[in-house]
């Protein structure tokens, strides 16, 4: 694919260089022209010194023939408004804006940016909800951190543990998808019996992993131990 | 009528001393504090630091009552992006911005921004003073 990364600094450097690995066609565009020659002397790619706004500077880099633009300069507002040039001018399918502050990460996509990463809330949701519980581990976070993948250990003391999937407390918008037990996958139907030492992986709104403090059960501790 | 301008520099401040003196209500938001005490203790503007565009100082600037949004920064992407929220999220019926790079105006354009280009009109002036 062909991808315009705009911003040259740390994540900048390092997405192209991955990029470029991944065997993507990567063209860069960066403000500061000390920074430009230092990329192309360490990475073999297209460098062009510029402002990613500038229509002029966005042609040269061919956007117009580019699947993806990302903008990953440090400065929320910019991101915003190159996502917006990029796909007001050039009909781009799939803008990507680095963002800090992740309260603008809805705002931006209200504005009309395709997608929003905001390595604060990574963290965030990390220290929430992957140190909640040794028994229920987050796998995977889609949707910005509205849906989540977690696997919960099963354990005799659970109330999960010796039932049927039909019996058991499940939780609102919380859907079972799979059960390892041993080396066997299974996907679990009403008849599945939930036993000691299972690994049941489950998808779950976020709120149901969301708890008041270390002592207050979240709504799907709730429904396994109780 | 109830205004907020985003950007403390010259022309917000000398504006949000005008609208006072007609007797509007201005709220001034700059991320730079300095700025804002620079307008002077007489002023009696509410004012508010933070990011110009961002959602909690603009709800605290009261922009779900604002009948006008003005955008005066320095920087046009913090104008553009403090002038869509206002128009297409808050619903203001009067959102203007200044353009401050005159390479940035075909932005405003494109994304329907209503803008002032100051540089552009005062080169017409001259001109035609010429």
């Amino acid at each position: 694919m062909k991808v315009i990364v705009i911003g040259g600094g740390k994540v900048g450097f390092y997405l192209i260089k991955t990029l470029k690995q991944r065997k993507h066609k990567v063209t860069v565009i960066e403000k500061d022209k000390d920074l430009c020659n230092t990329i192309s002397e360490r990475l073999d790619i297209d460098v062009i010194n510029g402002d990613g706004t500038d229509l002029d500077i966005l042609k040269d880099a061919e956007v117009d023939v580019a699947d993806v633009v990302a903008a990953v300069t440090g400065k929320d507002e910019e991101n915003l408004v190159i996502c917006q040039v990029a796909k007001k001018n050039f009909n781009i399918q799939h803008t990507i804006a680095r963002v800090n502050n992740p309260k603008n990460q809805e705002v931006f996509k209200t504005l009309g940016v395709d997608n929003t990463v905001c390595s604060t809330q990574v963290i965030t949701n990390l220290v929430d909800w992957e140190c909640e519980s040794d028994q229920i581990k987050t796998i995977q976070v889609f949707e910005r951190g509205e849906m989540i993948l977690v696997e919960v250990q099963i354990d005799k003391k659970m109330s999960w543990c010796n039932k049927y999937v039909k019996n058991l407390n499940i939780p609102h918008n919380c859907v079972l998808v799979s059960v390892y037990r041993k080396d066997e996958i299974i996907y679990p139907k009403g008849n599945t019996l939930i036993q000691d030492k299972d690994k049941v992986v489950l998808v779950t709104d976020s709120s149901n992993m969301i708890s008041k403090d270390k002592d207050t059960y979240s709504v799907l501790e709730k429904a396994i131990f109780n | 009528m109830y205004i907020i301008i985003a950007g403390c520099g010259r022309v917000g401040s000398t504006l949000a001393k005008e609208f006072l003196d007609e007797g509007h209500d201005v709220v001034i938001i700059d991320r730079n504090k300095n700025r804002l005490d620079k307008l002077g203790s007489g002023v009696n503007a509410i004012r508010i630091v933070g990011v110009e565009y961002d959602i909690d100082v603009l709800k605290e600037a009261g922009i779900e009552q604002a009948d006008i949004f003005l955008a005066l920064t320095q920087s046009d992407s913090i104008n553009i992006a403090a002038c869509q929220i206002a128009k297409n999220i808050f619903n203001v019926e009067k959102v203007i911005a200044k353009v401050y790079d005159l390479g940035k105006e075909h932005i405003y354009t494109t994304l329907e921004i209503e803008y002032v280009n100051w540089i552009r009109l005062g080169i017409e002036e001259l001109k035609f003073r010429i």
